[in-house]
Parts: C-alpha cells; structure tokens; sequence
C-alpha cells in the first residue's frame, strides 16, 4: 500500500518522524514499507483497503518508550493511531480513521504485570492477548477464569476498551476494568482511580477513586493511550451448568426475553445470556452454497426446511450457571420453571464439576479460540463479516420492535438475516451479522447502503449502536443528537483542551480534534 | 471420499457443538457420531531472547500460530475441510502434517493473508520468526 503521509505533512517531513521514532523503539519497530502499511490495513474493509490507510506503524516496548513517541508525535504532527493487538475485526482491525495516522502498535508490551487468585484479578499491558493469559493461569494451576468474547484472538484489554462483550458473569468487559494507567497526549502519566496515589494497593480492587472517575473515559476514546489496566477475573466456580433451550419461532423471542432478563436484573441469572438467532449454527455447518446456491437471501420456507433437517430452533438459548452445586440446582429449577410457562420441552442440561475436562470451544466457561471467525467461511472466498450492534431495553416489546424493523429493512436488500440478542442486565446488546466477500464489489456496495438503512432507521426508532466500523464512527456519532449534538460537542472541547495538536487517535468514534476536523469528511462510507 | 467429508462435517458440527462437556465414549464416534470436541491445546511460552534473531521453527509457529492452527484450531478446521475436499486426509488440516508446502509461499501467505486468514504484521510474527517457521514449515523444495 503506497504512502499515504497524514493531513499537512510532507513525504520528507513524515520520513524524519519516522527516524525520530526509530531513535526511540529502534529502526526495526518502525513499519514503514508499503508491505508494512499493507499488514496493518483493515482485513474485512468493506470495499478498497485504501480507504482508512494507515501512513506506518511504530511499536513500543514500555511506557517510556509511549511517552516518547507521543512526544515526538507532537513535535512532528504525525498522529498516532493507538491499538493493543490489532485485532478489532468487523470494526476496522488496526486500521485507522483517519488516512496517514502512524498505527501505535502496544503488541510488544505484553507483560502480565499481576495475577492475584485471592482478590481475582490481573493486571495486564495492551499487548496480552486472551490467550496468554488463559495459559498464564492454567500453567499456575490458578483458580480463575476468563471472559472471553467470540473471537479472542485480540487483547484482553484492547477488547474491554472497546466495550466488548463475553458471555459470562463477567462479560461487560469494560465493566470489569479497574484501575488504568494512560499516557496522556501531552506524554505525562496518569493512573486512575485508587493508583492516583503512589503505591496504593487497592488500585485494581476499588472502581471509583477520589474525585471524577476516568476509567472509562479512556475506552472507545482518544484521550489518551492506555499502557496498564487492572481487570477483574471469575473465580473458578465449583461446578457449572448449561440449560440447552431450543426456541422454535422467531416471534418467540419476546417471551424469552421477558422470562430471561428479570432473572438477570434479580442477580438470579450472573451471566450475559447469548442467544443466537440459527444462522450461528449453520455457519459452522459448511457453506452457504452447500444450503441456498442462490445469491439472493435465503426465503422462508427454505430457512424452515434447514431447521428441520438440522433439528435446530429459531433461536437457542444456551445458558450457564455457575457456582456450588447445590445454590446451581436451586438456580435452575427457578429458570425451569420460568421457561416452562412458555416452552414444553425441558433444556438438555450439561453438568461441569471441577476437575472434569473442559473442551476448546467451552466459550461461556472462558476458554479462548479463533473457532467463531469460521464464520467467513461460510460465504467462501475472502469472507468478512460487519456488525450492526444497536443497543435495546432488555424487554420483549423493545426487542421485537427492533428486530422486526432490521429484519424488514435487511430483507428489503434480499440479504440473510442473523441476529443474536445477549442480555446483558437492563439491555441487550442486538449484533446483526452481515457477511461479506470481499472480492464481490456488488456485494460490498449493497452491504454499504445496507449498513447506513440500518443506522438512521434504528436511530428514528429511537435506538442507536454500542460500537462500529472506522466508515461509520461518524454517521453513529450524529445519531447521538440530544441538545444539537452535545455529547460530540462536549467531548470535543475535552480534546482540543487536552490535546491541542489532535495527536491521539483523531476521529475515533466521530470524535475530532479542531486540528483536523476538516477531515472528518474523508472515510466515511 | 463420502467417509471423508462425513468425518469433516462432524469435526465442524463439533466446532459448534458446546453441549458435551465431557468427552462421549470413544465409540460414539464410531456410530457416527460426531467425535467430541478437543480439549484446549496449550502453547509453549514464548522464548525470551530478542524476536529480532534467529528463533525456533517449531516455538515460534506454536506460539505466533497457535491460536488457529494446532489441533482444533480455525485454520486447522477450515484447512481440514479443504484438505479432504481435494481427496487428501483429514489430517492434513495440521500444517505440520503438510509436505507440499515451500517456505516462500508460508511467508507470503503469512505476510498477504489468504481466505478466511488476515494478514499477520511483523509485530504479531518479526521477519525472522517468520524465517524460521518458513523453514520448519516449508518441506517441499
């Protein structure tokens, strides 16, 4: 991918703050060859790759080696695009929003810094990926467990910036974030919350701090670039048990929802309930062509044939209790009971007891794999996959409202509908796969205006997106529209306070520093 | 051929499959059945020297490569699938298992992605543990 300098900064000039950076890291963790920008472009754009290039990548070893870099980012006005390990696929992966930004790669710190089994929690640098620190724990034979989201391939705490979830107890992963250190624009340090004071040992145990809490100010931000944070783990739980329910209609998962989410709300249910419309299972299955050899989305009566022949409901809802056997059996017979009101048939019921095997694919006990990205697949070819992911209140009415209005407008472009709903407390988090090849232009263009339906419908609606692609962070953003905008606005005067020359990550989530607000134009879709 | 692709289909539906805790008895997978999931395969800690030198073939692949292509990984559940649709045995879905494979072309897949693989940068893999999985890798001339 040929050089792409950022806004205002000649070849030359950007080839010196190359070397300036090379003077820090050393001249091997600089990338700057067109195969280099090539490796950190997004691998599931939507489109040409050249739409969010990246102008290289520069990856630090430590904290003082951030410090620096963003220093000298300042003095070159080259931006940095700040990423834990990359991997943000369906969101951009390391790409950044704005062309000619140097990609901050924190891959190489990957230290686990702590690892308590008493109070449950670790403390990690960006670079630790999910499953480092699962073979971290099991090499200590520690009592801990993971949340892992659907692909962990990426960093433990890149994810929870992100505001990714999992589907366990502990699956707001932003929420289990404790304590943060982040080099601010300028490259001075902070630590957050209890770490604010030197040596504090309650840093990763109390989440709120002494004065305004910035924690999350941190995620999906670009106020800083975050270089340590605590996260809260699961204590292995005694046993487990999974309660299969097959749920046959589509319509059915008002009731589920209604049933579910006041048991989640009551602490009765700990863990984010997944529920997987059936097209997450066929994806697994084989090809798309090997079920419907047409383009067009597959029909009704077909998608009924498949469920029969694959003995599969519309939707499952594959819920995990954990904890001592005897508060897990009382547990379940209240959830039984719940359901039955509804479903005649009994969940298929899987008990883990501690030391029995726990398989790789075990998503909602912790286990990290790449298994779930088998879902390009099923497209074939180079297979991508966005996601559509509003946010809606965890009741039937709302979700059925929701669903029935992204059914009806992905049905209007004759694409598959695959939904999954996880209630993750008052809310559920909605993902709308939409699935992609990436050598079929056609395809990319109806994905496109698909995708922007998606938004400014469900915003009339009354809903809007927990997270998105770099092409959308814009067009998301302006459906946050309370008193002309003030979020965005808001959030704008904190940058341009804090970082005057726009350095850290312009543009993220739609929100620009007035250094290059003129390029809020540029990339979107 | 027809066994074949049986046996691949059953390692996928196991893919999905997170029902079985523990594993079924060993005959269920011949009544036909799918084969239970594989447990997690651990990687080998990463070596501690600089990642700019010379490494270990087999050390690097396990850990720069792990998370897909030891046993049950993405890649290895994609690749045995394609590997038995071209008549070949299911375990040729390892890449350690693969004879046809030159070091060149491990490295430029590497570097270039291809299907359902992205593209790997020089912080996830440095050129040379890239070199050195080439060399483990690449048996064929």
């Amino acid at each position: 991918m040929k050089l792409v300098t950022p806004p205002r900064v000649s070849p030359q000039a950007f080839d010196t703050a190359m070397q300036a950076f090379a003077g820090v890291v050393g001249k091997d963790w600089v990338m700057a060859s067109d195969a280099d920008r090539a490796a950190y472009a997004d691998t599931y754009a939507p489109g040409p790759q050249e739409q969010w290039p990246s102008g290289a990548a520069v990856a630090p070893a430590s904290v003082e080696e951030v410090q620096a870099i963003v220093r000298l980012a300042n003095e070159h006005k080259t931006p940095l695009w700040p990423v834990a390990r990359g991997k943000n696929l369906g969101y951009g992966t390391s790409a950044p929003r704005m062309a000619g930004s140097v990609v901050l790669d924190l891959g190489r710190m990957n230290r686990i810094l702590e690892l308590d089994p008493t109070l449950a929690y670790c403390v990690v640098e960006p670079g630790v990926g999910y499953f480092d620190l699962y073979e971290a724990i099991q090499r200590d034979k520690l009592p801990l467990w993971l949340s892992v989201p659907g692909n962990a391939w990426g960093s433990v705490m890149g994810n929870a910036l992100e505001h990714g979830i999992g589907y366990t107890s502990y699956g707001l992963h932003a929420r289990n974030l404790c304590g943060v250190e982040a080099v601010l624009p300028d490259g001075d340090l902070v630590r957050t919350g209890m770490g604010a004071m030197k040596d504090n040992p309650a840093w990763h145990l109390f989440p709120m701090g002494y004065g305004p809490t910035w924690d999350l100010a941190f995620t999906q931000s670009n106020f800083g670039v975050v270089t340590k944070a605590g996260v809260w783990l699961q204590p292995a739980p005694e046993t487990s048990l999974e309660l299969v329910f097959d749920i046959p209609e589509a319509d059915d998962i008002g009731w589920v929802i209604d049933t579910i989410a006041p048991l989640k709300i009551s602490g009765l249910i700990d863990q984010n309930v997944f529920i997987p419309s059936w097209l997450g299972k066929m994806v697994l299955k084989g090809q798309r062509k090997d079920f419907w050899d047409k383009p067009s989305a597959i029909p009704e009566w077909r998608v009924a044939e498949l469920l029969k022949e694959h003995k599969l409901g519309y939707w499952q809802v594959a819920l995990r209790l954990y904890g001592e056997e005897p508060v897990v059996k009382a547990r379940a017979d209240v959830i039984k009971a719940a359901m039955a009101r509804n479903l005649k048939a009994a969940p298929v019921e899987n008990w883990w007891r501690t030391g029995d095997p726990i398989n790789a694919y075990e998503t909602t006990m912790g286990v990290p794999s790449a298994v779930p990205l088998q879902m390009s697949d099923w497209i074939g070819g180079r297979g991508a996959h966005m996601g559509f992911s509003p946010v809606v209140p965890a009741t039937g009415k709302a979700v059925l409202e929701q669903m029935k209005l992204s059914r009806k407008i992905i049905d209007s472009f004759d694409v598959d509908f695959y939904a999954s709903f996880t209630i993750g407390g008052r809310f559920a988090n909605n993902v709308n796969m939409l699935m992609f090849d990436r050598d079929q232009p056609q395809q990319i263009e109806t994905m496109k205006k698909l995708f922007n339906a998606l938004i400014d419908e469900t915003a009339k609606a009354g809903f809007g997106e927990y997270r998105t692609h770099l092409g959308w962070m814009d067009r998301v953003m302006d459906t946050f529209d309370f008193n002309d905008h003030a979020f965005r606005r808001f959030n704008e005067k904190v940058k341009d306070a804090i970082d005057p020359n726009g350095i850290i990550a312009p543009g993220k989530q739609g929100v620009w520093p007035s250094a290059y607000r003129d390029q809020a134009k540029e990339g979107r879709v | 051929m027809k066994r074949g692709l049986t046996i691949a289909a059953a390692l996928l539906l196991a893919a999905c499959n997170q029902q079985e805790a523990a594993p079924p008895p060993p005959q269920a997978a011949a009544k036909g059945g799918p084969p239970p999931p594989p447990p997690y395969q651990m990687r080998p800690e990463a070596a501690t020297g600089s990642r700019l030198a010379a490494s270990d073939g087999q050390r690097a692949y396990e850990v720069h490569c792990g998370y897909c292509h030891l046993t049950g990984g993405m890649g290895t559940n994609l690749l045995t699938k394609q590997r038995m649709m071209a008549g070949e045995p299911p375990e040729n879905g390892l890449l350690t298992n693969r004879t046809d494979l030159t070091a060149d072309y491990v490295r430029q897949v590497v570097r270039m992605g291809k299907n359902a693989m992205p593209q790997q940068t020089r912080v996830d893999i440095t050129d040379a543990e890239l070199d050195a999985v080439a060399l483990y890798l690449g048996k064929a001339k």
